[in-house]
């Protein structure tokens, strides 16, 4: 019998964080104008090394029997719609993928990837990733939820340094103007030392330390109660105020407080020395000392009632530089291993908050390649996602010969042999159907002169938001492999908000459709293939549709093709980034 | 006010969720040859049996409850009171359902060894000790697969204010994930679109499985499975949309169940047993009493005694007790001590479950404890015994195997038995 001697609080966790998630927005047509500019930022071009091929190596070497095993590289229509997917967030326009399939040049797909790292899009759909990994779709709490998007967003347009984002992030206190945003990560989880500890050891440190907070871990040799307590102490100081003459909430910190702790186990068997302390530490990196101040000089600004007092040291300062520093490996392996997993459909640790010996990654030696190679390019989004994406790892098919007489160990995803099927995020798939019914080309051609990814998506965000609310998960516990609910298939089959975009309306897909001559059965497959998945079709789907809308005219010609668009955009080849 | 959990891991699983499935229609078939013609009777009699679960999340305690202990140093403030059971008396916070005792067993042995939430949680909704790399289908997705007649519209595995996941299912597939009621409600969308006919509605279906099977030769199938079969799921609660009308409960039995949340998942319980649904869980939650363990007693059981007795009762009214088990079930006990906070925690080695209903000995008591509740000192059973009861209760052999995927899965652990003297 013991009695638990700490507070905990109830929390909701998942057991796995994933960062799967990502939104994404706009974009305007390839072939409309520039869109306004973002913030001022000049593109960063590739200057670090290449090292795809040396993914390549990696996996390769990872796998006996690799080169019989793998896919082949997958077709163009497979790349355009994928690599769309993964850097813009949705589909390419039924202009776009023909551009792309038509397009002769032999380094196209390099190209492709170039210029969509360089769109509005690009900043729109990796912010709302980030957002995901990080904030794990909390509610709003204290901080507007619109700044906190758009400072991410910038901070993706201007390819920010992923290891000073997290800087910033976590040295916000959400005092000073124009920061207040950055604050919303320890705001939002309402400044609960518990709750951060967790957050960030899984999100940047690769770690699910939840069971050390009362003991050390019991099924991880590698995680002890003095890791969890170490990153409590930067926190244990801060906490919540609000200013009421300002009427605003800070994070504000005092100038005292220790973390103090003990084994539940030996509270229990009575071997327990009582509590211990620590200084902040990351991990097993160095402790973070701190100067000492004469009794009474502690504070820049002394606590007293309703005022925010200022410690001359701040513990919680030291987090962002202790966390992102050389001496901790975990960020930067952490990171590496987040975004490989986005656009890879996996981790090489997997699940991505298990890293720990007994759960050694799947290719230890790229997993070193990728820390090392990432932090050596200064924590580059860009380059990094460029260098994934180009890999023939990245680019193998999704379909394999020998799926039918292999069994799933034999094929096993942590091989990378195969592309690996990526549910659509909520904002992916939100996105694509309303690009592949073309009521998102509708609104560019109203928006005219005035189009921009902003404007354009002010009128696609409350389709974003409802499929968010149907697809997303809950707050804190967003969808961690793919799950479906009885609410999303009935939505998908019966709202009016997806039938009402299915008929034709000029401009959009069933209106292209139907404008094509009745005698060129092809023409109509392909526009309706590509509209929808992005490919063209087969002869025995050409055949298909050429049966199902012969002899039909009028309503019942419009009620066919709808009816098609919607079993395109409803099948599992669009559901899937594939 | 929210209690503290002592430990960080969480015990409900919150995704709404139900699974569209593998093509489990070939698979949920019985497997007829090679037994006695008895058997086989006893199988098909099986399938009309049905299930409901109360699920109290955080861990009720047995001290309030099923075992009380009044009088000794552990048991708390609370009298013990006596039973429509005769010699059965258990807590005075349950006098509605003391009134229903000749139609429930108590399981007082109970010794999991186990005090954290996912995993007691499991044991209890598996039967079995999490094992690294194999997961065993929830008890919800094992009864809908075992007894909800094949090709039923209906959903096998209803939760009610008890969240749900579709990993719950796991090998079983989709077909047998929990269909989530949230909010107390209908799911939305439930009539089809209006500018479509059924004719249309279904062949732009046929169509959207077509394209499907298409992509899905030379991939690997087990998400887009799920995904195809959840339009399927989607179609068949459509054909019975009716279970899901919540909105003719009539005043009298408003009040008789309650005005609350749990009150009124009880009465949905009552209507979807009374539809056919085979299996129903019906969550009640607080029960982690770490601090303030008496105050939240008598709060929570305040709200869940009426309503639990109620639904009894009416299933008995209405001659569906006979073939309905119910399970009134947590993920483990709470500590004989009361710890310095008024409270108790958790406790896996000594406690109690009730279970009533279709081949259960009415008032029937299997298992002791020790005088202030320390230890099991008879009839010591773990969620093994349990299954095995379960499945007996229902009238399936606990001691075979079933071949869900081709692969022999023994149906409950098969170094336990059932626990016989709270079986008719």
């Amino acid at each position: 019998m013991f009695r638990p001697n700490m507070r905990v609080y109830v929390s909701l966790l998942i057991v796995f964080s994933c960062p799967t998630l990502a939104p994404h927005l706009v974009c305007a047509n390839s072939t409309t104008k520039a869109d306004e500019p973002l913030v001022a930022s000049k593109p960063t071009l590739p200057v670090a090394r290449r090292i795809s091929s040396l993914i390549d190596e990696q996996i390769q070497s990872g796998t006996k029997d690799y080169a019989k095993l793998a896919s082949p590289v997958c077709s163009d229509a497979e790349f355009v719609r994928r690599v769309y997917l993964d850097l813009t967030g949705r589909i390419p326009t039924v202009t776009q993928t023909r551009a792309f399939l038509d397009d002769n040049h032999p380094d196209k797909r390099a190209a492709l990837v170039d210029q969509l790292l360089e769109t509005p899009e690009y900043a729109r759909h990796i912010s709302q990733r980030l957002d995901v990994m990080l904030m794990e779709r909390l509610r709003k709490k204290y901080i507007n939820v619109t700044l906190w998007e758009e400072y991410l967003r910038d901070a993706v347009a201007e390819n920010k340094p992923l290891d000073q984002l997290v800087r910033e992030i976590l040295a916000a206190d959400g005092s000073g103007k124009g920061q207040q945003a950055e604050a919303r990560f320890y705001l939002a989880r309402d400044g609960d030392v518990n709750e951060l500890t967790r957050d960030i050891s899984r999100i940047f440190l690769g770690a699910d330390l939840t069971c050390a907070q009362c003991h050390d871990h019991p099924e991880v040799a590698d995680w002890k109660q003095d890791h969890y307590y170490g990153i409590s102490a930067f926190l244990v100081r801060s906490f919540v105020f609000t200013d009421k003459k300002k009427k605003q909430t800070v994070f504000a910190e005092k100038a005292e407080g220790e973390v103090k702790y003990e084994s539940v186990f030996e509270v229990r068997d009575k071997t327990s020395k009582g509590p211990e302390t620590t200084l902040p530490v990351v991990f097993n990196g160095p402790k973070v000392a701190e100067p000492a101040f004469k009794k009474g000089e502690e504070y820049n600004v002394k606590p007293a009632k309703d005022v925010r007092p200022v410690p001359k040291y701040s513990r919680r300062a030291q987090l962002g530089h202790a966390l992102t520093s050389s001496q901790n490996r975990r960020f930067a392996r952490t990171m590496a291993n987040r975004l490989w997993a986005m656009v890879m459909g996996r981790g090489i640790v997997h699940p991505l908050d298990a890293d720990h010996s007994d759960n050694p990654p799947s290719h230890p030696e790229l997993l070193e390649l990728l820390t090392d190679e990432f932090t050596a390019s200064g924590y580059d989004l860009k380059w990094y996602l460029r260098e994934l994406v180009l890999s023939k790892t990245y680019q193998r098919s999704s379909s394999n010969e020998l799926f039918a007489s292999k069994s799933d160990q034999e094929l096993s995803d942590a091989q990378f042999a195969h592309a690996i099927l990526k549910p659509l995020t909520p904002e992916q798939f939100s996105r694509s159907v309303l690009e592949a019914t073309g009521q998102a080309e509708v609104y560019r051609q109203s928006l005219k002169d005035k189009l921009s990814e902003a404007a354009l998506r002010k009128n696609l965000v409350g389709y974003e938001r409802q499929f968010v609310s149907l697809f997303g998960g809950l707050p804190g516990e967003p969808v961690e492999g793919f799950e479906t609910t009885a609410d999303q298939s009935l939505y998908l089959s019966n709202n009016g908000s997806i039938q009402g975009i299915l008929s034709p309306r000029s401009g959009n897909t069933a209106d292209r459709v139907l404008k094509i001559p009745a005698d060129q059965p092809e023409q109509i497959a392909e526009e309706l293939y590509l509209s929808v998945l992005s490919r063209r079709p087969d002869a025995t789907e050409t055949q298909e549709v050429a049966e199902l809308l012969a002899g039909k005219t009028g309503a019942t010609r419009n009620n066919m093709v709808s009816d098609l668009v919607w079993a395109l955009m409803m099948s599992s080849e669009f559901r899937f980034n594939h | 006010m929210r209690c503290n959990y002592a430990c960080g891991s969480h015990d409900s699983l919150s995704r709404r969720s139900f699974l569209g499935g593998t093509a489990a229609g070939a698979l949920s078939m019985l497997g007829f040859q090679g037994m006695t013609q008895a058997t086989a009777a006893k199988q098909l009699a099986a399938q009309q049996k049905q299930v409901v679960v109360f699920w109290l999340s955080g861990g009720v305690s047995q001290l309030e409850t099923w075992d009380p202990k009044p009088g000794t140093e552990t048991g708390g403030p609370f009298l013990s009171i006596p039973t429509s059971a005769p010699g059965v008396h258990i807590s005075e916070l349950l006098p509605y359902t003391a009134q229903q005792m000749h139609h429930l067993a108590l399981v007082r042995g109970i010794n999991t060894k186990e005090n954290n939430h996912a995993k007691g949680a499991y044991i209890m909704q598996t039967g079995r000790k999490e094992q690294p790399g194999f997961a065993f289908p929830y008890l919800g997705s094992t009864f809908s697969h075992h007894l909800a007649p094949p090709n039923s519209p209906l959903p096998g595995y209803i939760s009610v204010g008890a969240g749900g996941s579709s990993a719950e299912s796991t090998f079983l597939g989709p077909r047998h994930a929990p269909l989530v009621l949230s909010g107390g409600r209908a799911p939305n969308n439930l009539g089809r679109h209006d500018a479509l006919s059924e004719e249309r509605d279904l062949l732009r279906r046929k169509l959207r499985s077509q394209v499907s099977q298409r992509f899905e030769q030379k991939r690997k199938t087990a998400h887009t499975e799920v995904y195809n079969e959840s339009f399927d799921q989607a179609a068949a609660l459509m054909s019975r949309s009716d279970i899901f009308d919540f909105s003719k409960f009539s005043d009298k039995d408003l009040e008789r169940y309650g005005k609350h949340d749990f009150g009124r998942h009880c009465l949905m319980a009552r209507q979807l047993v009374e539809k056919g649904v085979t299996f129903v869980k019906v969550g009640h939650t607080n029960y982690d009493t770490h601090s303030e363990n008496f105050n939240f007693h008598i709060e929570q059981l305040g709200e869940f005694d009426r309503p639990f007795a109620t639904f009894i009762s009416d299933l008995y009214d209405r001659g569906l007790l006979e073939h309905t088990l119910i399970i009134c079930m947590c993920e483990f006990g709470r500590t004989p001590r009361i710890n310095s906070r008024i409270g108790r925690d958790h406790w896996g080695s000594a406690w109690s479950i009730a279970l009533g209903g279709t081949g259960i000995k009415g008032g029937a008591v299997s298992g002791k404890t020790n005088e202030t509740g320390t230890k099991v000192i008879d009839r010591e059973v773990n969620g093994g015994h349990l299954f095995h009861t379960y499945y007996q209760a229902v009238g399936l052999d606990s001691t075979e195997e079933f071949y869900p995927n081709g692969q022999p899965i023994a149906k409950a652990d098969p170094k336990t038995e059932p626990i016989k003297e709270i079986l008719a």
